[in-house]
């Protein structure tokens, strides 16, 4: 019979061996990404979905939807794969090039999208952390108008991390390269004839580079739970029009860390934009391609 | 809006259930210190309260904001003399606080440290004594940096980091405050 001490003893160090090894890449914020990548040979599901709405006249409401399944191929390298879907309701509201009458439909899906991310310095280890995150994507949906469109894109981004207050307060920054060769399909026929005869919707190939810088600050007021605000700037050239559109939306963000899932919420509301404006809008935002307002809800689970 | 198949304030009700914070405690004081110093006699507690310029002294030597005013600390004694500090302290976790103690020599060597509770949700493999045994016989001369003379654990870096810290900072309010302790 061993002695009480030793029993405890033996109790500590049997304790002791028992370890987690999931980590989540967890989204603080839910449009600026951090520097941190997953740990080697986790799995992680994150679910993001985006509604869109508001372009000032008619109805416009738009969900976006991203299944993600990602890996950790080394410490500093996670790869993911990305489905995304979509639906859209809109009426009343009819823009040259974008959004050629009303379109209503649930959830289908519109896109694939492959995304790699190397960490260069950990904002743990390093005091300052970087990523530099690539992916490409293929979607035969259009997000605007809901209709058929084949978009290439490649994205670049640089994530920039770090841990204020040992950790308790914590600051992202992200700038951003997109370019994308897209293509409209024909409009129906039934859907021509109901559009004025000056309507335009061209259908030739089209290159189009988009810039984005954002940045976020988030701040663990109660355990597991942060409370923040994001920003983020946008903006497209395109071939023909030069500048396209810019945009700047800011808002809150509330995180919840859990044992073993996490949650992001996000809402963002345009402050400012300019570029194309469309016939009859009101408003001084950009509303041709952005809405008024997004809503962003994230989630995570580790497997 | 109201014909969308979707309402988006159902997403503002979903993140507002939150599951109940995950925490386990491991040990209690009487416990760590039996661990740390199983030869001593008594354990003799101290509040110390810490000054504006004694928190600029600790930041100054460890290089780690000290941010407790007051620190919970036994002076340890044995066959009448002391041999050591017993020191519980609170660092940041990735979303909750860990809770350790410290065993120290009167000499300023890391006698060991021990998790006495661990509210973190991932990278409780700081517990594992393989890791914490790196930091026995350390002095405040060492560099304390991870993957350099202290393994960073994946998936637990901000736990190491701040652990690594706050044992450095332990020394360095043993320079500032406890040495002179009555």
């Amino acid at each position: 019979m061993p002695s009480p001490r030793k029993h405890f003893m033996r109790t500590l160090i049997a304790a002791s061996c028992i370890s987690i090894t999931a980590h989540a890449d967890e989204n603080l914020f839910g449009y600026i990404k951090g520097a941190e990548t997953l740990p080697i040979g986790t799995l992680e599901f994150d679910q993001t979905l985006t509604y869109r709405a508001d372009k000032d006249i008619g109805e416009y409401s738009a969900w976006d939807s991203k299944s993600e399944v990602e890996y950790g191929v080394t410490d500093r390298f996670t790869a993911a794969a990305y489905l995304k879907m979509q639906s859209i309701n809109t009426s009343g509201i009819a823009i040259d090039a974008y959004i050629p009458g009303a379109e209503q439909y649930n959830l289908k899906p519109s896109g694939l999208e492959a995304e790699l991310k190397y960490n260069f310095l950990s904002p743990a280890k390093d005091d300052f952390g970087l990523a530099g995150i690539v992916s490409i994507s293929y979607d035969w949906l259009d997000k605007h108008s809901g209709l058929d469109k084949d978009q290439y894109s490649i994205e670049t981004i640089l994530a920039a991390q770090k841990y204020y207050l040992e950790g308790q307060m914590i600051w992202a920054g992200n700038l951003g390269m997109e370019a994308t060769y897209a293509h409209r399909a024909p409009l129906s026929a039934d859907r021509a004839a109901s559009l004025p005869v000056d309507f335009d919707w061209p259908t030739h190939s089209e290159m189009e580079i988009e810039l984005t810088a954002g940045t976020g600050i988030t701040y663990r007021f109660i355990p597991n739970w942060f409370i923040g605000a994001e920003a983020q700037y946008q903006t497209e050239f395109e071939t023909e029009v030069g500048t396209e559109r810019w945009s700047l939306f800011a808002g809150p963000t509330l995180h919840y860390g859990g044992q073993d899932w996490w949650a992001t919420v996000t809402w963002f509301q345009q402050l400012k934009g300019g570029g194309e404006r469309y016939s009859g809008q009101t408003e001084d935002l950009h509303l041709v391609e952005k809405t008024k307002h997004e809503l962003r809800l994230k989630f995570g689970i580790d497997f | 809006m109201s014909n969308h198949p979707f309402n988006p304030y159902w997403m503002i009700a979903i993140t507002a259930i939150s599951a109940p914070a995950y925490a386990q405690d491991y040990l209690n004081t009487q416990q760590a210190q039996q661990v740390l110093f199983p030869e001593a006699e008594t354990f003799m507690p101290l509040l110390v309260k810490i000054n504006e310029q004694q928190r600029d002294d600790i930041k100054a030597i460890s290089g780690v904001r000290q941010r407790w005013d007051i620190q919970k600390v036994w002076k340890v004694v044995q066959k009448g003399q002391p041999i050591g500090w017993f020191v519980i302290d609170d660092v940041v976790g990735k979303h909750e606080f860990i809770t350790y103690a410290i065993g120290l020599t009167v000499d300023g060597h890391v006698v060991g440290i021990e998790i006495m509770s661990y509210r973190e949700t991932k990278g409780d493999q700081v517990r594992n004594a393989d890791w914490r045994n790196q930091f026995k016989q350390k002095t405040i001369k060492d560099p304390f940096k991870l993957d350099q003379d202290i393994p960073n654990i994946s998936g637990a870096t901000l736990s190491c980091r701040n652990l690594t810290d706050g044992v450095k900072r332990i020394l360095a309010l043993q320079q500032v405050a406890l040495n002179h302790a009555p």
